[in-house]
């Protein structure tokens, strides 16, 4: 089966939080929850990257790891998805994770959390796909419908790369190869011209023969 | 058109012998670049840009230690941005425009870790603790025994707590066994429950457990502080006592140890709940409000401290909450009534009991009274 993964460019990303309003506007997220953000570094300053970040549906989920009801679950496709109806909204994923993904809208007394919110890779959840429950708890299920999240395929500049993990690891190799290619460096670029493909409209990036 | 004529036939020959130029030149041109030095040779144009390229090209060859190989400054070097901030082991903040706690961090660097204690440390060892001291107490008492009052029972009681000793100290144990529970439940649940009950029906299990563990915590840190103030006379240290008590075993061994209003034992369990249950309601309070901004940080920081104060109080409550109920005759009585019997006194306080029966003064003062005294109960305590 497929591994689906994020990967994203940051020789691309423009810091224009399209990926982050497409997604809230899919999936119908709640205010002041935001599965997906984008991270400067270096802003203003020499250097300076642009990143956008979500859950990254992580092999070995430390979310799922440390959860004490255990409510996550891995599907087919690689990707990282959680049961709300057994969150106990605890915040445990949110300390383990490395990337900041578990989002909790505030609820109750106290504002305490409530049932854990992330970026579901735009795959729905454990309720019948397609469902009104499904939409209302997790949002959009693109991946039933044959297509890949929102986020990646907003944007505008085609930083974030979604998809089969090899199939991203291969547009992004090819593309640090003909960075390679520089126009800063005419040589290179001429002897690499092959790689090139004019056609390149179709939006795969071309091969080297 | 004349003119266009005359362009044309200048022209003419002119692009011919331009065609044959570029037909003789261009082998020429490719032997030349096969020849010259490698195309990853500096281009003498100060331009940080084709640095920068060139270095993502070169980044193969920085990592060797070939002395040929011109070194690559570090920050030179165009590396992933996920191996950077991954290879820096602290938290690598930027600016973002979405707004709560660490949204800026890239990679969480303590996340690893505290998972890491929480799956391979804490829980294997808390329930190792826990239940070792339960089959401890099991088999103290299939050794020991029920300790029973030598002397039997007096007719004479004697007030040891007050009505309001006893209500703190009952709100204290009854929220303290709740906490406990809910927390146990949270802990130990996924390994012990889920496999007996399923996710869904634990799930319920669950959400009530840290609903009441959120709201019952509160009201246990209140009234810890109130007892700590009702119950601190007579906990502070009586060195000598104190040791001796240690040395004898607490009585265990044979010999008498003598104590005053508390005991060695007693007072360990006093400043061990209240230092360790301030601890663990202070990380708790961090842990139960997440709206003051509080980072991820200190909050794994909070959850290990009371994670691992709350089990070793736990632990060590067991042995307090056996001494109180079951282990020794006339001991419950005491904080079920306020009243102990007077040979339980004796027996188990005897400083205590000879300071009280003496002076015949409350002790500590407003918080006892004086010896009930049934008539003739001297004499009937001296002849039992």
């Amino acid at each position: 089966m497929a591994r689906m993964k994020f990967y994203c460019d940051v020789e691309r990303c423009i810091e224009c939080n399209g990926c982050v309003t497409a997604c809230k506007n899919e999936n119908d997220v709640p205010w002041g929850v935001n599965r997906r953000r984008v991270v400067t570094i270096k802003d203003g300053e020499p250097g300076e990257r642009s990143m956008s970040v979500a859950c990254m549906h992580c092999s070995d989920a430390p979310c799922a790891a440390v959860c004490p009801v255990d409510c996550f679950y891995t599907t087919d496709d690689g990707v990282v998805l959680h049961d709300k109806d057994i969150c106990i909204g605890c915040g445990y994923c949110f300390y383990a994770c490395p990337f900041g993904a578990p989002q909790f809208p505030e609820s109750g007394a106290f504002s305490t959390r409530g049932k854990m919110d992330k970026c579901t890779f735009c795959a729905g959840g454990p309720e019948e796909t397609g469902s009104a429950d499904e939409h209302r708890k997790y949002g959009a299920n693109r991946l039933a419908e044959g297509k890949l999240p929102a986020c990646a395929e907003m944007c505008a500049t085609k930083a974030l790369l979604a998809g089969d993990a090899d199939v991203v690891a291969d547009i992004y190799r090819k593309r640090v190869v003909n960075r390679g290619a520089s126009v800063l460096d005419w040589g290179v670029q001429y002897q690499n011209q092959s790689l090139r493909d004019s056609a390149g409209l179709s939006g795969k990036a071309s091969t080297s023969d | 058109m004349r003119r266009i004529e005359q362009v044309r036939r200048c022209a003419g020959p002119a692009l011919l012998s331009l065609l044959f130029c570029l037909v003789v030149s261009v082998p020429a041109v490719v032997d030349a670049q096969q020849d010259a030095p490698s195309a990853n040779d500096p281009i003498a144009v100060p331009n940080p840009a084709t640095e920068l390229w060139r270095n993502v090209r070169d980044r193969e060859s920085a990592e060797t230690n070939d002395p040929g190989v011109r070194k690559i400054p570090p920050q030179m070097l165009a590396r992933d941005l996920w191996q950077e901030v991954a290879a820096a082991q602290r938290d690598i903040a930027g600016s973002t425009q979405v707004e709560g706690p660490d949204a800026g961090v890239l990679i969480n660097t303590q996340g690893e870790q505290w998972r890491n204690f929480r799956i391979t440390q804490l829980v294997p060892l808390a329930g190792y603790l826990l239940g070792g001291v339960l089959v401890a107490i099991v088999l103290f008492r299939l050794v020991r025994g029920k300790i029973r009052l030598k002397a039997g029972r007096s007719d004479q009681r004697i007030k040891r707590f007050s009505v309001v000793q006893r209500s703190v100290h009952w709100t204290v144990a009854i929220t303290f066994v709740i906490l406990g529970l809910t927390g146990c439940v949270l802990l130990f649940g996924r390994f012990v429950l889920i496999p007996l009950f399923g996710n869904e029906a634990f799930s319920y299990l669950a959400i009530a457990s840290k609903r009441i563990h959120d709201f019952v915590g509160p009201v246990f840190g209140v009234a810890l502080l109130l007892q700590f103030f009702l119950f601190v006379r007579g906990n502070g240290p009586r060195l000598k006592e104190d040791i001796m008590w240690v040395l004898k075993g607490g009585g265990l061994l044979g010999a008498h140890a003598s104590s005053h209003r508390y005991n060695a034992g007693e007072k360990s369990w006093f400043w061990l709940a209240m230092l360790g249950g301030a601890v663990v309601v202070a990380s708790g309070l961090l842990l139960d409000f997440p709206i003051f901004g509080q980072d991820r940080a200190m909050m794994t920081f909070a959850h290990v401290v009371h994670s691992v104060a709350a089990v070793l109080i736990l632990a060590a409550s067991f042995g307090h909450i056996y001494m109180g109920t079951v282990a020794m005759e006339g001991a419950f009585e005491v904080m079920a009534t306020g009243y102990c019997d007077a040979n339980w006194a004796h027996e188990h306080h005897d400083l205590w009991y000879e300071e009280v029966a003496s002076t015949a003064e409350p002790y500590p003062a407003g918080t006892g009274e004086a010896p009930v005294a049934n008539p003739g109960s001297e004499q009937a305590r001296s002849s039992a």
